[in-house]
Parts: C-alpha cells; structure tokens; sequence
C-alpha cells in the first residue's frame, strides 16, 4: 500500500514545525540522530542480525542504555543503525512535535540510492551520499554548480520503525503484545469449552428418541397430556384403594378378624370383630396411625374403621 | 485519531480483554443453555417413562384376560359371573379364608378400576362382592 502520509527530514537545523499533522507524519532522521555500521556478516535473516547488533556498537556508543536498534540488508553488507528514542523525542518536542504524532521513523541510509543530489540541511550543512552512506557536510564543501534536491513523500521507504508506546502509553509494546497473547489464549480456551457444550444431552435424546419411535402416538405433546391425565387420575384413585384395603389387612391378627368391608369410588367402611378390649384399643391405634375413622360398637368389643378415598 | 494511536498498545489489550469478556460469556451462556436443556430433556424423559408405565398398567389390551382368571381360582360352584364389555360384576359365596385372601389378593392385583368391593364374614366363610371396570 502506498504511504500517504509527508514525510518530514528531521535535522538538527531544522525551524520550528507549526503543522499539526492531524493524521500523522512519518520523518526520516538524518546521521545527525543515529550511528550507523556496515557490516558482511554470515546470518541470512533480519532477525538474527538484530540480535548481534548492541555488540557491534560496543565501545563505539557513550552508554548503550537506552539505544535501540534497526537493521537492513544493502546489497551483500548489513546496515546496522543504532538510534536513542528518547533523545529524538525530546529533540521533536523542542521542535513543537509530539511523538504521538509521529507515524513512521526511516533513517535517511534507507535511502542511499535516492541521494543523487545534496539534500540542504538548514543554511550551513548538507546531506550527501558518500561511497554508499549517507553523511552530513558542510555545504561550503559542495560544488558550487550542484543542484540540491529534497526529500519527498515519493522516496518513503518500504520498512520503517515506530516509536514504542507513542510517548504517552503505560505499555510497552512488547508487554501489550504478550498480554494480549495471553488473554487471546484464555478466550481461545472459553471459546473452545463453550463450543464443546452441548452434547452432553445427546444421550438423553437419544434414549427419548429410542421411546418415542417404540410409542409413536407419544410424539404429540398434547396426546401425552390427555393420557397422562386420563391414567394419572385412574392410577391415583386407584393406588389409594389397593393402599387402605393393605392397611386393613394388616390389622387382622390375633384376636381381630374382618367383619366385613366395603369400598366403592369415595369411602370405604370396615368392621372388625375383635376378641377382647385390649385388643380393640390396639386397633384403634393402628387405625389412629393411618389416619383412619375409628368408632367402637357400642356394648361389644367390635371396631369400625372408616374413611373417604 | 492521534490520540488513539498515541494508546495504541492499551487497546490492543483492551480488545483482547474485550475478547476474553466475549469468550467467558458465550461459554457461561452455552452452559447455562446446557443444563436448561439438559434438565428439560430429562424431565420430558422422565415424564415419557412415567407414561408408557401408566399405559403399559392401564391401558394392558390383555386387561380382560387377566380379569377372566379371577374366575378360575375358585370353584365354579362359588362365584357368579357377569361380564360385559369392559365391566365385571362378581359375586363369590362360600369361600373359606384360603380363598378368600385368594381372592383379595388377585383382584389387588388387577389393573382395573374397583367400582364396588364388598367382603363379609359369617362363621369361618366369607363372601365378595366385586364390581369393576377397564
């Protein structure tokens, strides 16, 4: 995709800026902000020469703390760049620039090939291209006959760097980036265990389904509920009929017989012929525990037992 | 614009906090859904075996097989019988204790609906009068 965004030449020369850039602005930092090496090195990746970078600095930077570092493969060689964020931060807000505002950050070595021309740097200095590096001279030492050019959006390189956490974030981009791996992992977990409910009623559907096909008339909900409160009914009265006549016979015993009994739809009515008070008062206590009706004959032993269904 | 980006690394982990969220919650809804499913599932199952029970009792077609061998447990001299349809009226006399808890016993144990049942005993027999139907 085409960068469309100004791209600035940053340079220790440079005026004040008083654009705002709304939608940012991506500068190109001049030597003046960054030390550069030249390296053949053996490694075929980008990543594996940024890893031996801070070595090749040593001795050559004041104190590596706080350097970052960017590298690009010229041709057979590495360019290794060694810049300071902070120090070009507060180098753009002297300069009336946020960091937030910046998009992009090249090095002006990116563009060595482009450098056909001087590019002037303020009055007094002037960036050239000498044997392949990008170098700030004086201008009193160019050909007095040399046009210079100027750095346009057209030269915008392809890879660039951003500064990390634009100045204001509470994060580095290496912590937001890890964390959010983390999280993303967490809701990866949710997601998958969420998706895997669900199928744990199979095997009750299953065994419904296995029912349903031996009682096809059961499908319909409303046939269930006619027959369920056609036989429920039946099988209510019915149970609590065969119950209390279970009950009476277990109050036939030694010295108690059946009389007689009669049970139809709503009550029931039994008379036991019992053998002497004692045994009476038992069975009214048996008839008492089963919440019975219980009322002695008068002038005999007898009890009757009766109750509604 | 340049405020948001100036927060760009917050809001990546805010959308991925944000995607978390949204992964806790399709997952709590899922097994909420689950178990309301699961519970529906098993009372209709439950509901289903109750039923099949009642009609496999209630509505036997062998109902009125089973009703005719009441006649059989006692001596044909004993019991008087008069079915129509789905509808017995019974009457068993002179039936001696063994019989009668017989009798009892077996009629307990039919799946009909018990209209009438009258027993009474004079001396040492007993006689059952039976009315039901199916």
């Amino acid at each position: 995709m085409e960068n469309t965004k100004e791209l600035l030449l940053i340079h220790t020369s440079m005026k004040r800026v008083s654009h705002a850039y709304p939608d940012g602005v991506n500068i190109m930092l001049t030597p003046q902000f960054y030390t550069m090496k030249r390296e053949e090195i053996p490694v075929k990746y980008t990543y594996q020469a940024k890893r031996i970078a801070p070595s090749l600095f040593d001795g050559m930077l004041e104190n590596t703390q706080g350097y970052q570092y960017f590298v690009f493969k010229e041709k057979v060689s590495w360019v290794f760049i060694a810049y300071h964020p902070e120090e070009i931060k507060s180098f753009l807000k002297q300069k009336g620039m946020l960091p937030e505002q910046v998009s992009k950050i090249y090095f002006a070595q990116q563009i060595a090939e482009a450098f056909t021309h001087p590019v002037l740097l303020g009055e007094r200095d002037a960036l050239v291209n000498l044997d392949g590096t990008i170098t700030v001279v004086p201008q009193a030492a160019l050909n007095s006959d040399e046009k210079p050019m100027k750095i346009t959006q057209q030269l915008t390189p392809k890879k660039g760097i951003a500064f990390e956490g634009r100045g204001k974030s509470i994060l580095s981009t290496k912590e937001s980036y890890l964390l959010a791996a983390i999280l993303v992992l967490f809701a990866a977990v949710y997601f998958i265990e969420g998706s895997r409910y669900g199928g744990d009623s199979a095997a009750i559907e299953a065994q419904m389904q296995a029912l349903l096909e031996n009682y096809p008339s059961l499908e319909s909900s409303y046939t269930r509920k006619s027959i369920a409160s056609k036989y429920q009914a039946i099988d209510t009265k019915e149970r609590k009929k065969r119950d209390v006549i279970k009950a009476l016979s277990h109050m036939i015993f030694k010295g108690s017989k059946l009389h007689s009994l009669s049970v139809d739809d709503t009550k029931f009515k039994a008379r036991f012929s019992c053998a002497n008070a004692s045994v009476t008062q038992r069975l009214q206590e048996l008839a008492k525990k089963e919440k019975f009706h219980a009322n002695r004959i008068s002038k005999s032993n007898d009890l009757q037992i009766e109750g509604r269904l | 614009m340049m405020k948001l980006k100036a927060y760009k690394n917050e809001l990546i982990v805010g959308f991925a906090f944000l995607l978390l969220v949204m992964a806790f919650a399709y997952k709590q809804i899922q097994v909420s859904h689950q178990h309301n499913a699961s519970s529906t599932a098993a009372t209709t199952l439950e509901e289903l075996k109750n039923l099949i029970a009642l009609k496999k009792i209630w509505g036997d077609k062998k109902i009125t097989q089973k009703v005719e061998r009441l006649k059989s447990i006692v001596s044909p001299s004993k019991a008087k019988w008069h079915r129509k349809g789905k509808k017995l009226t019974a009457s068993f006399q002179g039936l001696n204790a063994q019989e009668f808890n017989r009798v009892m016993i077996k009629i307990m144990n039919l799946p009909v609906e018990i209209q009438k049942l009258e027993a009474s005993n004079a001396g040492v027999l007993y006689q059952v009068e039976f009315k039901c139907k199916w």
